[in-house]
């Protein structure tokens, strides 16, 4: 399962990466804000698909663990989202309302939007979280709550592209691979929940030969500890609208799945 | 106490579902017989009739990784690659992927009789305390393998039988009442029912906004809220159309109790299925 768990230094690597600026602008709303960065770009020309799922599960995640106050934070346990648009402008706006507060869990929506691009509809999302108390207790935030995405980062700054900054690896015909590095740990140590949706976005990516992911649905299962990580794409079927494949994502170092997802491909 | 469910007139049964589990409650394999009345005009079985049979097999898989606690259905996603076309049986292939103390998730392979895959789907369930009006694990695993009884059938095609009144086509807005034939045991609009009043929300405005006779494929179904009273009401957004697919968002409402939100659907809608 994906933890999140924001308001702490460590572990804050990738949503630095991500560039995504947060404001809690009502009650159950949180807006973020995003470049069209160079280093986040995809084989289509715009943000890449897994980028896009990372910021919707930053944006949702903070906005589920704001509605599970002062229960506990959340955990993500599905992460879904329909690309519609494949190339942008940006900024993108990330708007995202809590959908149902239950006892046990929180469901978030978070809409995309390209407002460079007359405010075109980018990708609709759903995140769904469930609500765990911290050995720690929840954490302490400042409401409404304000996360600048430039804070604290040299203005000078280069990011290799995120497929480099991964460290992605190809392992045959139909799997991509990384190592647990500490910059892709979450503040629990374990690998960030985006980092695994990339990774399901750039199997499928690479199993269909380039096409361009539109649709993932995914499961968190466990936690990945150890390492390497790897994603496993299978094919499915072929449909007017792509090819649909079955992505599994294990933890070789810990011998167990910790993910599976299923993801349409487009042709490029 | 515990509720006989379903009736002896109900969806359930009149789909004629078989069942067969593994003695650990960790997989089970369920049937289904395509007939006419379940198939979209393109002639194969509507996305919602196969969800109902994921329902029922994730369902009773869940509930049996959950005991001694109950379950409520968080969310279903259904993505179809092959049609199912009448005289064919479908066959659902449950697992447990992950049985957690909050938390049951469970995959659905569904193949055909030549064990081609059809489409492959996903549940995963909330965990509850149990209450006294939850059906026994025990009853659903040691049930009879089929849930038929021998005058058990459609009688009319699937949305005729569910009441399935389109207010605007181009808007996607349908009403369909809760009846007792749909409903699940705890007394609301059953899991699968709700995927097939978005899937035909859905199919109706993507066809209106494409022009072309789009069936939908996928489901990913995000469980709010019960529909108790009916009618139920859709509104669609249409996110995009493009030659030979199409996407939109469905929203159900219950409209007899306040408009209260039960369900949030994104699906997506191609050409007929090889």
């Amino acid at each position: 399962m994906n933890e999140n768990h924001a308001g702490q230094d460590a572990g804050h690597d990738v949503g630095r990466y991500m560039g995504v600026s947060m404001q809690e602008t009502e009650a159950l709303r949180i807006v973020g804000h995003a470049a069209v960065a160079p280093h986040l770009l995809g084989p289509a020309g715009g943000v890449r698909t897994g980028a896009l799922l990372t910021m919707i599960d930053n944006v949702g995640g903070l906005n589920g663990g704001l509605a599970a106050l002062p229960d506990g934070w959340v955990v993500s346990t599905n992460l879904a989202a329909r690309v519609v648009a494949l190339t942008h402008t940006g900024p993108l706006r990330l708007d995202s309302r809590v959908l149902r507060r239950g006892r046990n869990n929180v469901v978030t929506t978070v809409q995309v939007h390209d407002e460079g691009a007359g405010d075109a509809l980018v990708a609709s999302g759903v995140l769904t979280s469930a609500i765990l108390v911290p050995e720690n207790g929840p954490p302490q935030w400042s409401r409404p709550l304000v996360l600048d995405a430039k804070a604290g980062l040299s203005p000078d700054r280069h990011l290799p592209p995120i497929v480099d900054w991964l460290g992605v690896r190809p392992v045959g015909a139909d799997a991509v691979e990384i190592d647990l590095a500490p910059e892709l740990r979450n503040p629990w140590g374990i690998l960030h929940g985006g980092v695994v949706a990339t990774l399901v976005d750039v199997a499928a990516e690479h199993a269909t030969g380039g096409g361009l992911t539109t649709d993932v649905v995914l499961h968190y299962l466990a936690p990945n500890r150890v390492g390497p990580v790897r994603a496993h794409a299978r094919l499915l079927g072929e449909r007017s609208d792509g090819r649909v494949l079955r992505v599994e994502v294990r933890d070789e170092g810990a011998d167990r799945t910790t993910a599976i997802a299923i993801a349409t491909c487009r042709a490029r | 106490m515990t509720v006989a469910y379903p009736p002896d007139n109900h969806l359930l049964r009149d789909l004629r579902f078989s069942f067969e589990h593994d003695h650990e409650g960790l997989r089970s394999r369920a049937w289904m017989p395509v007939v006419p009345e379940l198939c979209t005009d393109l002639g194969h079985a509507r996305a919602g009739a196969l969800a109902t049979l994921v329902d029922v097999i994730g369902g009773g898989l869940a509930a049996s990784a959950a005991a001694p606690g109950w379950i409520a259905t968080a969310d279903l996603t259904l993505h179809l690659v092959r049609a199912a076309r009448p005289g064919s049986v479908v066959e659902a292939r449950g697992e447990v992927l992950r049985a957690g103390r909050t938390t049951v998730v469970i995959e659905v392979g569904l193949v055909d009789e030549h064990d081609a895959p059809i489409g492959l789907a996903t549940m995963s369930f909330a965990v509850l305390p149990r209450r006294d009006t939850n059906p026994e694990v025990a009853t659903i695993r040691q049930s009879a393998s089929t849930m038929a009884l021998p005058e058990s059938r459609l009688q009319r095609p699937l949305l005729e039988e569910l009441g399935v009144q389109v207010r605007d086509a181009a808007r996607g807005e349908i009403d369909v009442p809760v009846v007792e034939w749909a409903l699940n045991s705890m007394g609301a609009m059953q899991g699968g029912v709700v995927a097939t009043v978005a899937e035909v929300a859905a199919e109706t405005a993507l066809r209106a906004a494409a022009n072309e006779p789009l069936v939908v494929n996928d489901l990913y179904v995000t469980y709010l809220g019960f529909g108790k009273v009916g009618p139920v009401r859709s509104v669609v957004e249409v996110l995009a159309t493009g030659t030979g697919h199409g996407s939109a968002r469905v929203e159900l409402v219950d409209a007899g109790a306040e408009n209260r939100a039960m369900t949030v659907v994104h699906a997506v809608a191609t050409r007929g299925l090889e």
